[in-house]
């Protein structure tokens, strides 16, 4: 698979070859750098070299995370939740005051970055997160209260396997993990990765000039390319391929480099099946399954935010519950267009003598689909939810800074798309950095985001343009000019375009100038989680050794106790009401263990009355357990 | 004494008849067949005898039987497997392979037996009948008799209750415990009893005039002396439940990779597909043996010969593909009576995630779930089935099933009503049916079950492809320059790729390789028509020394393929097929 490319397109006027035959287009989830607008960030144009030395590779990931630990014994616990491929660990950091009550018995915030390997910004972000909460914990009540009473769940780097690409004498981007796939099913296995030709240490795409290719140098800047449109007049004039060669000889340039399978795209919820990138099945990957088995057993988690290329954050859902569309870069999708039949070649309709019968027939007894078939999995948000995703998406936007909507990726087998839409428990995605953008670019965006191809209007700046013009008011050196190449197979091409790992990750002081507003951010999350009490209890002894117990259960926190897709997707267990006696001693009233599904937040109550025999002087506990809003007891004396 | 010297002159005579006629069959000569392995099919192995069974059989077969495991169960068994090869005719990998298994639901028990049976049938059987010898020759078969072991032993072991799900603990009921509150058997009677409760005059139930065992709906307007209270059990946590946590609480079946939904949508799927050890353990063997073909999942009840899709909203399976479904599953109408051919969600009901979905789109495999035994089974003629209808006959309705226990079963199956002090209802009655009976044959019929189903799956696996490749017709056209022309056929139904596999990409293209020391492929090309002067249509690959044809091979299908090859010399033409066996032939340049 190519899995060079840092962004990608998943656009409306692309959107055709997104048919799940066209495996080898564009698929990695495009970013939302596009259209962000950082307040105070860049305002001033500025030279800023790109220097990912300051990024962590996977040894320094390791060392920070251990040096915290131990750092803050009381406050931060390292753990490996499983290996990868190539045998580094997929570390988890639980960032919580271990006195008090058990932090599994805490509602958690699971923060989780790096899923796609060239996302290595994302790593830093959740690190940045981590370190945010360590120094301020002393200092900052509300941190303290956070530490104290709940419990973060970090995983910095999902993909170390794919993160550490970025840290490689080449780079190639790869989004992916790595292990071994057959991208183009041809029998043969990571036959052909691409070559860094021109041996300036990116990889990055070829246009040959070819009068029946499909794309143009755009007219208004000539770094550029866009695709041409007939319809104006436009014709033509080059092909684009990632850069390379073609190793197996099959006529396709780089269709099967080495992995594998992007592991935001490797998780249930409207899984790709059968694409490219998206692994040979749902959860067929280490990684995929470390994050799913740590969530399983941690039913506590009650939110999960992600840091990664797809955004719910500065784009809300809408009213209907749907997610903002996609657009990526131009350049990367072009050179993906070009692997698109690499995976059709020999399919033959070829001549045969049949000697008897056979065939033929078809569908004997079977009716064709009448697009019913039962009960179908929900795919956007619920109603009930959506004012707590706005409220969430507000305050993003206030501690931020961030005014406009960036585009998104359609997150297809994304992990924060499964944690609402199968785990129950409210979601969010947020790359956690941003672009400046031209204000009258915003604006166009903004009018004309929701439509299918723009119907004919007039064109949007591509994102590419976008890119490029932040490079060079901030003077990120992210551009390779095109140069001049002999190409063994391709003769006279020109090398260029967008380096792999600049168009994804800011310099790292936009992380730091980013750390505080992550930080604060996470915190205001866990500020928000239900909290469940018995706020009230009564004995009354009706004589006889008869007893009426009554008691009123609070949820003090903001989110109720299960969102309402939680409930729909019996994935959050009802909040449990158990009062401790022996099944014989309950007279009448409530049962001894009673369920709600969900209760509101912000003071609501439930009431419960049991009418039981018991001895005067008896202690009984009454006990609530909410999955996700804690725990409380309370003891009651008969008297 | 007397016996030992009987005894004594039977070996002599034996040994005596050794001595002069070789080779010796065994001791009853004139028994038909001479069996080299005694097994039993009418009766219902538990998991240790299953195991040993097998083992029995690859001591016996050594040449033939590898005896292995898969992996373990939550609960420690190993899920074994008996592969059948003929070394001699070939290294297992390349050789189109049958994958049989049974019994993922612990309660559907009978397709075990049927396992064994195949295994202890193509042995006995080889070498005397030529069909069975030249499947053997011919295909691989491997053959998993119990895939939920753990299932499996719990039916046995118990009452049948709470059976159908693997051990992996699952927490019903939401109170943070597992597995707390099992069904119960109190009377120790071995059988899920139901619960009657004697209450004059407040029941909705009353007893059968002709035969009190059987309760029947009083109509409306009218008091009964009769309530049901439900199964056997008691409640276990003091929850004030019954039997509500039982042992796992999933379905194993529902947790494989395609269309697999979350439980909210398919009840029993776990949170993602092969989180069971036993799913992940049988899904890294199939992937890791491309050479299988043809799979069989044995099930009860019902008498279905099941394929795909397991929903409506998967659409249809592609019309070659649809073909060749239907050319195998009638043919087994016709072998297995009582038995129809059926779509998943059409005839039975909706699967998402099920195994045989997923061998099918995400393998690339032919695959039929056989959900065996059918109660019309119990009175199986027109005559009788005729009494059936009328509702005075002794054999109709409930009465039938009473009947056939009385008289075919001696009242083995069924239990009588007996009183019994239940610790929450009082004063009641417990009684029923045994859990073998219903889903699972009588005994003494599970011999035919056993072949009529082994016949189909066999014709399956005589239907998987098998490639070969004719001799090349060369012909001289130019200075060094070659026209050669080679048939490649599939005679059998099913092709070497399904439309299915070839629209996911999930199974690797069937190769066409030319080798040579000294060879140049100008071109190559299918032949419409090698008969008469027709077009040729020239294949518009790159690398035209490996030919990759993504969509395989049709079944009942021969292609010429057309080569112009510069050279001199010989040259290997080979087909490399991963479900239709490679096969290769060579031509001489001259």
């Amino acid at each position: 698979m190519s899995n060079l490319q840092p962004l990608v397109a998943l656009t409306g006027s692309d959107s055709s070859d997104l048919r799940p035959g066209a495996r080898l287009l564009s698929w990695i989830p495009l970013v939302s750098m596009s259209f962000l607008l950082l307040l105070g960030a860049f305002a001033a144009p500025k030279h800023i070299v790109q220097d990912f030395s300051e990024y962590h590779s996977y040894a320094e990931l390791t060392a920070s995370l251990k040096a915290l630990a131990k750092a803050n014994p009381t406050l931060a616990r390292l753990q490996s939740t499983g290996k990868t491929l190539e045998g580094r660990d997929i570390w988890m950091m639980e960032i919580g005051n271990s006195a008090g009550t058990p932090v599994g018995d805490r509602p958690a915030l699971l923060v989780a970055a790096n899923f796609e390997g060239n996302q290595v910004a994302t790593s830093e972000i959740a690190l940045s997160t981590i370190s945010y909460l360590l120094e301020n914990y002393s200092t900052n009540d509300a941190v303290k209260k956070s530490l104290d009473n709940q419990v973060f769940y970090f995983f910095p780097r999902v993909n170390p396997d794919g993160a550490e690409k970025m840290f490689a004498p080449v780079q190639t981007g790869t989004a992916t993990n790595t292990s071994a796939y057959d991208d183009d099913n041809d029998g043969r296995t990571d036959e052909d990765a691409p070559e860094d030709l021109n041996k300036d240490g990116y990889i990055t795409v070829m246009r040959v000039p070819d009068p029946s290719g499909l794309y143009m140098v755009d007219p208004t800047d000539a770094r550029l390319m866009k695709k041409a449109d007939p319809k104006k007049g436009e014709s033509g004039t080059y092909s684009i391929y990632w850069e390379g060669i073609d190793n197996d000889g099959d006529g396709f340039y780089n269709e099967d480099a080495v992995g594998g399978t992007d592991i935001n795209r490797n998780f249930q919820h409207e899984y790709p099946y059968y694409q490219r990138g998206a692994g040979l099945h749902m959860t067929s990957e280490r990684e995929t399954r470390a994050v799913l088995d740590f969530v399983i057993e941690r039913r506590n988690i009650a939110m999960v935010l992600v840091y990664g290329p797809n955004d719910n954050l500065i784009s809300a859902p809408t009213t209907k519950g749907e997610l903002a569309e996609a657009k990526g870069i131009d350049l990367f999708s072009f050179a993906d267009a070009s692997l698109a039949d690499a995976g059709k070649v020999g399919m033959f309709s070829a001549p045969t003598q049949r000697f008897f019968g056979g065939g033929g027939r078809g569908g004997g007894g079977e009716t064709a689909p009448s697009g019913g078939g039962g009960r179908r999995p929900a795919t956007t948000v619920a109603k009930a939810d959506l004012d707590y995703f706005t409220t969430v998406s507000k305050k993003y936007i206030e501690l931020t800074g961030i005014k406009n909507a960036p585009a998104l990726s359609t997150p297809q087998g994304a992990f924060f798309q499964y944690s609402y839409f199968q785990y129950g428990v409210p979601s969010f995605s947020t790359p956690g950095w941003g672009l400046t953008a031209a204000p009258a670019d915003t604006s166009k965006a903004a009018a004309g985001s929701k439509g299918k191809g723009g119907s004919g209007s007039e064109e949007k700046p591509s994102l590419d343009k976008k890119l490029a013009g932040w490079m060079d008011e901030t003077g990120v050196d992210g551009f390779v000019a095109w140069t001049a190449f002999t190409h063994p197979t391709l003769g006279a091409v020109e090398i260029g375009g967008f380096k792999p790992y600049e168009a994804v990750n800011p310099p790292m002081t936009v992380v730091s100038e980013m750390a505080s507003k992550n930080g604060e951010f996470a915190v205001y999350l866990s500020s928000l989680f239900a909290d469940v009490n018995i706020a009230k209890t009564e004995v009354i002894n009706h004589g006889g050794g008869v007893f009426r117990i009554k008691a009123e259960v609070e949820n003090a926190g903001f989110l109720p106790t299960s969102s309402s897709h939680g409930v729909t997707s019996r994935s959050v267990k009802p909040t449990m009401v158990q009062l401790g006696i022996a099944p014989e001693a309950l007279l009448s009233g409530s049962a001894k263990t009673s369920f709600f599904q969900a209760m509101d937040g912000s003071g609501t109550r439930q009431k419960f009355e049991w009418l039981i025999k018991g001895k005067k002087g008896d202690e009984i506990e009454l006990k609530v357990v909410a999955q996700k809003g804690g725990t409380d007891t309370k003891k009651l004396r008969l008297q | 004494m007397k016996r030992f010297f009987t005894l004594f002159l039977a070996w002599t005579g034996l040994a005596l008849f050794a001595a002069l006629s070789a080779p010796l069959a065994t001791a009853q000569k004139a028994s038909d067949p001479q069996h080299t392995l005694r097994l039993d099919f009418n009766r219902w192995h538990d998991y240790g005898e299953l195991q040993q069974d097998m083992k029995t059989m690859a001591d016996t077969w050594p040449e033939f039987l590898t005896y292995s495991s898969l992996g373990k169960s939550y609960g420690g068994r190993d899920i074994t497997m008996v592969t059948i090869n003929n070394p001699k005719t070939g290294p297992e990998l390349e050789k189109p392979a049958m994958y049989i298994e049974a019994n993922v639901h612990g309660n559907e028990i009978q397709g075990s037996e049927v396992s064994l049976y195949t295994i202890w049938y193509l042995m006995e059987n080889y070498g005397k009948i030529d069909m069975i010898t030249r499947l053997v020759d011919e295909r691989v078969f491997y053959i998993i008799p119990t895939v939920n072991p753990d299932g499996r032993q719990f039916f046995m072991e118990g009452t049948g209750g709470g059976s159908r799900t693997g051990h992996v603990p699952v927490d019903d009921d939401n109170d943070g415990l597992y597995d707390e509150d099992p069904p119960n058997d109190l009377n120790g009677n071995g059988i899920r009893d139901q619960i009657r409760k004697y209450v004059p005059g407040e029941g909705n139930y009353r007893l059968n005039r002709d035969d009190p065992r059987m309760l029947e709906p009083v109509p409306t307007g009218e008091k009964g002396d009769w309530i049901l209270l439900g199964s056997e059990g008691i409640d276990d946590d003091g929850d004030g439940r019954v039997d509500e946590d039982g042992p796992g609480g999933y379905d194993p079946n529902r947790n494989w990779a395609a269309d697999w939904q979350p439980n909210y949508i398919q009840g029993g799927s776990m949170d993602y597909p092969f989180q069971l050890p036993t799913a992940r353990a049988i899904n890294d063997f199939l992937t890791s043996h491309p050479n299988i073909a043809g799979v069989q999942s044995y099930h009860n009840s019902g008498g279905m010969i099941l394929r795909g899709p397991g929903a409506e909203w998967q659409g249809t399976y592609p019309r070659q593909d649809i073909a060749v479904y239907d050319e195998l599953g009638k043919q087994g109408e016709r072998m297995l009576p009582y038995y129809d051919y059926i779509i998943i969600w059409s005839g039975l009901y909706t699967v998402h995630g099920g195994f045989i979905d997923w061998t099918n789109d995400g393998l690339g495999i032919l695959s039929f779930s056989n959900e065996l035994w059918n109660g019309g089974q119990y009175f199986n003629s027109p005559k009788l089935q005729d009494q059936q209808k009328d509702s005075d006959s002794p054999i109709a309705g409930q009465k039938g099933s009473l009947y056939f226990d009385d008289y075919l079963e001696f009242g083995s199956q069924y239990a009588e009503w007996t009183e019994f002090d239940h610790p929450t209802y009082g004063k009641v009655e417990l009684g029923g049916w045994s859990k073998l009976r219903g889903r699972i044959p009588p005994r003494f019929m599970n011999e035919e079950l056993s072949h009529r189903n082994m016949a189909f799956t066999l014709y399956q696996a005589d239907q998987m492809p098998k490639m070969q490749i004719h001799k090349p017709v060369v012909e001289k056209v130019a200075d060094n320059v070659y026209r050669v022309r080679i048939d490649i056929e599939n005679d059998r139904v099913a092709p070497t790729i399904t439309e299915r596999a070839a629209e996911n990409n999930v199974v690797d293209p069937d190769l066409l390789v030319v080798s040579g020391r000294n060879v140049e492929v100008i071109s190559a090309g299918w032949v419409a028509n090698k008969f008469r002067p027709d077009a040729t249509d020239l294949i518009d690959q790159k690398d035209l020394n490996r030919i990759m044809i993504r969509n395989g091979h049709p079944g009942r299908t021969t292609r010429t393929i057309e080569y112009l090859i510069r050279g001199s010399g010989d040259v290997t033409i080979a087909y490399e097929s991963l479900k239709g066996g490679d096969v290769k032939t060579t031509a001489s340049l001259k």
